[in-house]
């Protein structure tokens, strides 16, 4: 859990939001970044760095002139490194003071997970946007047709959102898909679980062809880059012994590209957190709990800020 | 069979599947782990091609690369109407060969705009994006002209040639890399016209449009 | 003089030749983004380009013609209203009436289409160009603002002249505050290019040059190509003038959509919709169909299987279903059916409604509803009850969903509206001159296999619909697969039981009488309860029950419905035992 009670004082660097800048974000896959070359990035609109040290430990820094991009890295040069952490197959750093661990993934623990970066696409939106588009189930059958989901089987069922120790479940989600793994063979009904454990990232469960009881785990973690463009990470924890990890990142890539075009004409790009911005029904039940949690945590980067008090 | 060495989101790979589905043809796909495994940059796969770029098709032991002379290879070999590659009429083939180099540009600009927004290449974005723009102008103010002259398509004529297909996802996709369409009617109309075509397949990241009316 | 505000003035945002079929154009007027398209019926819609559901743009929607379809979660917009017609998350809800994209105006001028405005506002009418046709050239966005691109149009028309006119002598004026009229004479003739100037935002525009005349057919191109090039010389000079990258945008001056169509707020039984008859025609054997126009703005949007009420002249109030299908929405279209036993509804709207009368009617209501997500659609009608059925079949042909349409008549020569069933051919089985035997045998043909996902939706003379719900429900049906809608409650009616009636959120108690029906006790109470049909078959004024035993005389509710207790019909059903409680 990552959230963290809010500090009294505005952050020294990065947006004036300190909901955003106290978070961990993932930069990078660990095992896409150059060992001992500084690649260049941006995080909440402020310029950093990061690469591998020569035993391939993560570093990132605030950006320094003496290393442009591809320059070589000595950690004992750096001017301000930034605290970073290796975890589910990522880089993850902070320009704030996220004051506790990444949230937790059970699964990832299991022996027999494929966990893989299943690719990281550049895509000008927000953040919440992006996670909210991950979240979101009646788009289904329109911009992932074929694969995840089918018209005219549209219809999104009731389902319940709840809220366990300050994260959002959303739970019992059901939709036709006619491919729903890259290992399906055939249509089925097929059950989500949603959940946002961090503003910036969001994680589902669901029913895999090959097994019964556990489910393949999909995450998408958001690097913003500033509050209108991000980088989206898609990682995969997954039950699947028949694909190649070339066919897997070609089946999630597949669906990505489908939704970057679909976020890049939303407007505003940044998320309009007033309930009378858009017009949600029923179907968008998460998506409301998620705007409504943002609200409530006061995050205000990359999003339109309710200007509804008392939320 | 021809084997074609492809990647999803390639636009490049994506004109030759484009064309063989409307044309019809069988092939076989080899997809390359091109990102982020950079399967065409490793030695295997320079062993069939030196360049370390995809598309590269193999017609039956037949090696060949670059996106737009493939188009040309497949439409001179597997369009028995010949329109798709008019040898036979050296006005309009002059003119595919023109807007055929014109596309080599929308692919350094509009779609090197794209591959930097969205896996990171480096190129310089702004630098990209005002050269698509100065293409997609002239493209436009073209196909404006060949509207007013009753033509539909790139080259004169009444169907639609490789220089269509070889335009066709860079400016399908240009948003992708920032670049609006905003300013361009004309190649807003031609790319539904190209997405009307029978055997029309789409992309990731292509909008579908509606029939045509009755 | 001060200088009008911008956007009180319409401007052009498209030239009318940019609006192919099927498309939707991407314009941008005084910082706001526009969705531009033409439905198949000619009518230009100008929109605010974006989804009011999770703001796509609706210039990346599909124009089928009769609505725009936004590509992330499906939802439709319909010509004309920009209401919401349909939600597919939601396949059996209507969508609620206040979900519309904001619409602005459009008027054809000069071969342009103009937006934005006041209302009282009109597109510019220019001596230079009246009196004759005029040539669209081709226009130019300019990377500039507004007002520099008419400074440098008036500093430049001495390079704006003809194609064909070393001699000419060059003259311009303002024509107007975003208009700069180039006129240029060579020996007797002349040639007059007014080039419009459409403010993008604050830091673009663009130049929309129209010339007065019709060159000939040999001149035409050469022409266009001239003023195109001097245009662009034109730009390149403005852009450079103005520094390579102009990056001011706005400020952008607010639209004023067009008003919502108004209707009064919907309550007892007051009409709320005044139309004319725009035509009146025999469809078929005894049935006369009527179009139905607004007095002024635009008809309510509805969905397939809605009905209004129509206030007659001799003062009765008739619920008949539209037929109309996603395209036709400048009119509604009904079928009436001339009753030999008419208590006089039927018989006025044939003999005493002509075209150019005008008549009140309520909002549609929908008590029919079709879901659009079925693995297969059975369409069942019996005569005039093809009306509703007929809204549906055009729906689902538009959208591309397998369907049936068997409709059962006398003959050819009853069966109406031909026009539409023609282009239907694919899903249209005609059953003709069977007997209720026969039809039985029929219906049980195609109701014999039922599979999930399978919807079927019956309406017709009311022993055809019992006959239909009894066959489907014994091959296997569920209830809640068959949709039916009954023209008029056949039953008897009965009145004679006398029940209290607490009503749960006053607190209030009453009784109901005998002789008198629920739904007017509770008027005379003061409860402002809507009603239409009164006979017990549309639903407008349900009530939810809370406690006690109905008896239930309406043909609106299914068996499950009924059973379940929990709503009912005020007009005709009644209290089964001494009292009931309503959440009212
Ligand atoms: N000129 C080549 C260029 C093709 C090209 O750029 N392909 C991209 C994929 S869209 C590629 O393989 N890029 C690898 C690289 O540029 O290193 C062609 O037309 O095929
Ligand atoms: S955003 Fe348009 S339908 Fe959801
Ligand atoms: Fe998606």
């Amino acid at each position: 859990m990552t959230i963290t009670d809010g500090r009294q004082t505005e952050p020294a660097i990065g947006p004036a939001d300190p909901v955003a800048v106290d978070q961990w974000y993932a930069l990078t896959a660990l095992d896409e970044i150059p060992v001992g070359r500084a690649v260049r990035t941006k995080l909440l609109g402020v310029p950093v760095s990061y690469c591998r040290d020569h035993d391939g430990a993560p570093l990132a820094w605030l950006t320094q002139d003496s290393l442009p991009a591809g320059a070589p890295v000595d950690a004992r040069t750096l001017d301000a490194p930034l605290p970073t952490m290796a975890d589910y197959g990522y880089l993850w750093t902070t320009v704030g003071e996220p004051g506790g661990a990444l949230f937790d993934i059970p699964e990832t623990a299991e022996p027999d997970r494929r966990i893989l970066n299943a690719g990281t696409f550049g895509i000008f939106t927000s953040g919440p946007r992006a996670v909210e588009n991950f979240l979101d189930m009646g788009h289904l059958p329109f911009v992932h047709p074929g694969v995840l989901g089918q018209q005219p089987f549209t219809e999104i069922v009731d389902y319940q959102v709840e809220y366990r120790s300050s994260e959002i479940y959303a739970v019992n989600c059901l939709i036709f898909q006619p491919k729903a793994a890259a290992a399906s063979t055939s249509g089925q009904m097929v059950n989500y679980t949603f959940r946002v454990p961090h503003p910036l990232c969001a994680l589902l469960y669901k029913s895999t062809p090959e097994d019964d009881v556990r489910l393949d785990v999909i995450g998408l973690f958001v690097h913003p880059i500033d509050d209108g463009r991000v980088r989206a990470h898609l990682f995969n924890c997954l039950l699947d012994t028949v694909n190649t990890d070339g066919q897997l990142r070609r089946f999630q890539q597949g669906v990505l590209a489908q939704d970057k075009p679909i976020l890049e004409n939303q407007v505003p790009r940044q998320l309009p957190l007033d309930p009378d911005a858009e017009a949600p029904t029923r179907a968008d039940k998460t998506s409301n709990a998620y705007r409504r949690w943002l609200s409530d945590l006061g995050m205000t980067y990359g999003v339109v800020a309710s200007t509804q008090p008392g939320l | 069979m021809i084997k074609l060495y492809d990647y999803l989101l390639s636009v490049n790979c994506y004109k030759q599947r484009l064309l063989l589905s409307i044309l019809d043809v069988p092939y076989e796909r080899v997809d390359i782990d091109f990102y982020p495994g950079w399967e065409h940059k490793g030695a295997e796969f320079r062993k069939i091609n030196p360049l370390g770029h995809i598309p590269v098709i193999d017609d039956d032991g037949y090696v060949l690369w670059d996106a737009h002379a493939i188009l040309v290879y497949l439409a001179s070999k597997y369009d028995p109407t010949g329109s798709w590659y008019p040898v036979s009429d050296p006005r309009r083939l002059g003119e595919v060969a023109s807007w055929m180099l014109f596309a080599e540009g929308t692919t350094n600009t509009a779609s090197a705009a794209r591959l930097h927004v969205s896996l990171d290449y480096d190129f310089d974005l702004e630098a990209c994006q005002a050269g698509a723009h100065r293409l997609f102008r002239v493209l436009d103010e073209h196909l404006w002209f060949q509207e007013q002259q009753g033509q539909e398509w790139v080259a004169s004529g009444e169907s639609p040639t490789v220089a269509d297909i070889a335009l066709f996802p860079d400016v399908a996709l240009s948003e992708d890399g920032g670049i609006s369409r905003l300013d361009y009617p004309a190649l807003r109309r031609w790319t539904e016209r190209v997405q009307r075509l029978p055997g029309f397949i789409d992309m990731p990241g292509i909008f579908p449009v509606a029939k045509a009316p009755a | 003089m001060t200088a009008p505000e911008p956007g009180s003035l319409l401007h052009p945002v498209a030239s009318c030749a940019d609006l192919v079929p099927r498309h939707v154009v991407k314009a941008r007027l005084l910082g706001q983004d526009l969705a531009v398209w033409r439905a198949d019926d000619g009518f230009i819609n100008v929109w605010a380009d974006r989804c009011i559901h999770r703001g796509v743009r609706l210039t990346v929607a599909a124009n089928d013609g009769a609505e725009l379809v936004c590509p992330y979660h499906g939802w439709r917009y319909s010509n004309r209203s920009g209401n919401c017609a349909y939600m597919p998350a939601h396949p059996s809800d209507a969508p609620p009436r206040r979900l519309r994209v904001p619409a602005f105006r459009s008027e054809e001028r000069y071969g342009l289409i103009w937006s934005g405005g006041s209302p009282e506002a009109e597109p510019p009418r220019l001596p230079h160009l009246e009196a004759d046709d005029t040539l669209v050239l081709r226009a130019l966005p300019v990377n500039v603002p507004p007002d520099l691109a008419l400074q440098g149009l008036h500093e430049c028309s001495y390079q704006l002249g003809p194609a064909a006119g070393d001699a000419a002598s060059i003259s311009c004026d303002s024509a107007g505050p975003f208009a700069v009229a180039v006129t240029a004479r060579t020996g007797s003739t002349e040639e007059i290019v007014v080039h419009f100037v459409q403010p993008v935002d604050g830091g673009r525009c663009v130049i929309r040059p129209v010339m007065r005349g019709t060159p000939a057919a040999g001149r035409r191109l050469s022409i266009l190509r001239h003023h195109a090039r001097q245009l662009e010389e034109l730009r390149a000079r403005l852009e450079s003038s103005a520094g390579s990258r102009v990056t001011v945008r706005g400020p952008s001056t607010a639209l004023e959509p067009l008003p919502r169509p108004s209707t009064t707020a919907a309550s007892g039984r007051a009409p709320q919709l005044e139309v004319s008859v725009a035509r009146k025609w025999l469809t078929a054997e005894g049935i006369a169909a009527f179009e139905l126009a607004p007095m002024s703005g635009q008809l309510p949007s509805f969905q397939p299987g809605a009905h209004v009420d129509v206030h007659l002249p001799n003062g009765l109030v008739r619920q008949y279903s539209l037929t109309n299908g996603p395209g036709l929405t400048s009119v509604y279209r009904l079928g009436v059916k001339l009753e030999p036993d008419s208590r006089g509804g039927s018989r006025c709207m044939h003999d005493s409604v002509h075209e150019g009368d005008t008549l009140q009617l309520s909002e549609p209501h929908n008590n029919f509803p079709l879901r659009r997500d079925a693995a297969r659609t059975v369409l069942i009608a019996g005569g005039i009850g093809v009306t509703p059925l007929l809204a549906m079949a055009q729906t689902l042909e538009r959208q591309e969903l397998a369907y049936e349409l068997h409709y059962f008549a006398q003959s050819d020569d009853h069966l109406a509206f031909g026009e539409v069933l023609e282009p239907l051919s694919t899903g249209l089985v005609k059953h003709l001159g069977l007997s209720p035997d026969q039809t039985a045998d029929e219906i049980e043909k195609i109701t014999h296999d039922y599979g999930a996902a399978s919807h079927l939706y019956v309406c017709g003379p009311g022993p055809m619909i019992e006959a239909t719900r009894a066959i489907a429900g014994g091959s296997g049906w569920p209830d809640d697969a068959v949709h039916f809608e009954y023209f008029k409650n056949e039953s008897e009616l009965h009145d004679t039981s006398t029940f209290e009636v607490r009503l749960a959120r006053t607190g209030r108690t009453l009784m109901v009488g005998a002789g008198i029906s629920l739904l007017d006790s509770l008027r005379d109470a003061g409860v402002d309860m809507p009603s239409s049909c009164e006979q017990g078959v549309c639903g407008t004024c349900m009530a939810t029950v809370l406690e006690g035993q109905l008896d239930h005389q309406d043909v609106f509710f299914n068996d499950s419905e009924r059973a379940a207790g929990n709503q009912m019909l005020t007009c005709v059903s009644r209290a089964a035992g001494e009292r009931i409680v309503l959440d009212l």
